[in-house]
């Protein structure tokens, strides 16, 4: 249980850092937010909505992301090898299903796994630093939690 | 995570400093405040990252205009001469890099220098060699286009680059959190990995 909520949290906060990047980007803020709600198919036509829209799924999926970080641990405590090693591999699964596969299909490409090097270079460092963000803020909590412990 | 990091110096200062108001304390950053300088570093790290689309390989089109105006508007009385002498030496056009021979090796190399420090600091892996050389290219850009902006632009880059520098700010939401206690004990048996060391 402690495990899936430090997990919980990692993805939530990892999420926001990811959200947070779309504010410092140029253009209006948050215009890479309704992206988001793409993946799945939906379309918000208000703008202001679409984004924050956009913004509460981008969490929720963290949240999940996390979730599934936490589960994968069982219950133990983990070297920070490893947690950042399965969160690199969860952000690699991250930029797959949704900024790969999910992109593609939503958009009618003509392959799932079309891609050329600007959008691979655009999407997939950052994916990957959300799951290395995953494990790095795991393995802080529990390194807190077993310090306040003792 | 103690910026302190060296044990002789903190020695040292306090056989120095033997009165009580000349003793200095060393410095301590909490957790938080260690997280808070992980968290600039991220973000110092997307704003390199940022740049690299305007600038994409193989033409490298966008960076030329900059690399003109480098020779153009220099800090540095004669700097503006080695560009134009250099990577500019025998372009026909001063709007495009269509037939400019060696400015594409200069292109390729910034924008391979820039992708370094955008890793390195978005991820937190050998975090101050990234702002290391984040610091070189950005006093190289407030030396050459200083000028054209609003000075500080430049100038704050170069700070900020700095201060990932002087702070270890990778160990924390970052790689180097996991590689700097295994260079620091390989260092003590590996001159290269002490070398690597000071870069994590």
């Amino acid at each position: 249980m402690q495990t899936l909520r430090r997990g919980l949290l990692a993805g939530v906060l990892a999420s926001l850092v990811l959200a947070m990047f779309d504010f410092v980007t140029d253009g209006t803020p948050g215009n890479g937010l309704p992206a988001v709600l793409h993946w799945f198919g939906i379309t918000v036509a208000d703008p202001t909505l679409s984004r924050w829209a956009g913004f509460f799924l981008l969490v929720v999926l963290g949240a999940v992301w996390g979730l599934i970080f936490g589960a994968l641990q069982r219950g133990t405590i983990i070297t920070a090898g490893r947690a950042l090693l399965t969160g690199l591999a969860l952000g690699v699964l991250w930029w797959f299903i949704f900024e790969l596969a999910l992109t593609n299909i939503m958009n009618h490409a003509s392959s799932p796994f079309s891609l050329s090097f600007g959008r691979f270079l655009s999407s997939f460092p950052l994916d990957v630093l959300f799951g290395v963000l995953i494990g790095a803020i795991f393995i802080q909590r529990q390194a807190r939690q077993a310090a306040e412990t003792l | 995570m103690s910026i302190s990091s060296s044990v002789r110096k903190q020695k040292q200062m306090g056989t120095i400093a033997t009165g009580e108001h000349t003793e200095v304390p060393p410095i301590t950053l909490s957790e938080h405040s260690s997280t808070g300088l992980a968290l600039l570093r991220i973000f110092v790290g997307y704003l390199w990252f940022q740049q690299l689309f305007w600038k994409l390989p193989p033409t490298f089109t966008g960076l030329y205009g900059y690399i003109v105006r480098e020779s153009q508007h220099e800090i540095l009385p004669g700097y503006g001469a080695l560009p134009q002498h250099t990577f500019l030496a025998g372009c026909p056009s001063l709007s495009s890099p269509v037939g400019c021979t060696a400015f594409v090796p200069l292109a390729a190399c910034v924008w391979t220098a820039e992708l370094v420090v955008a890793i390195s600091l978005l991820f937190g892996l050998f975090t101050r060699f990234g702002a290391l050389l984040a610091t070189i290219l950005a006093v190289q850009l407030y030396v050459g286009l200083a000028y054209t902006e609003w000075i500080w632009t430049y100038g704050m880059l170069v700070l900020l680059a700095l201060v990932l520098v002087a702070v270890p700010a990778g160990r924390r939401l970052g790689i180097d959190l996991w590689l700097a206690p295994r260079l620091q004990a390989a260092g003590q048996h590996h001159r290269l990995a002490r070398i690597a060391n000071w870069f994590v």
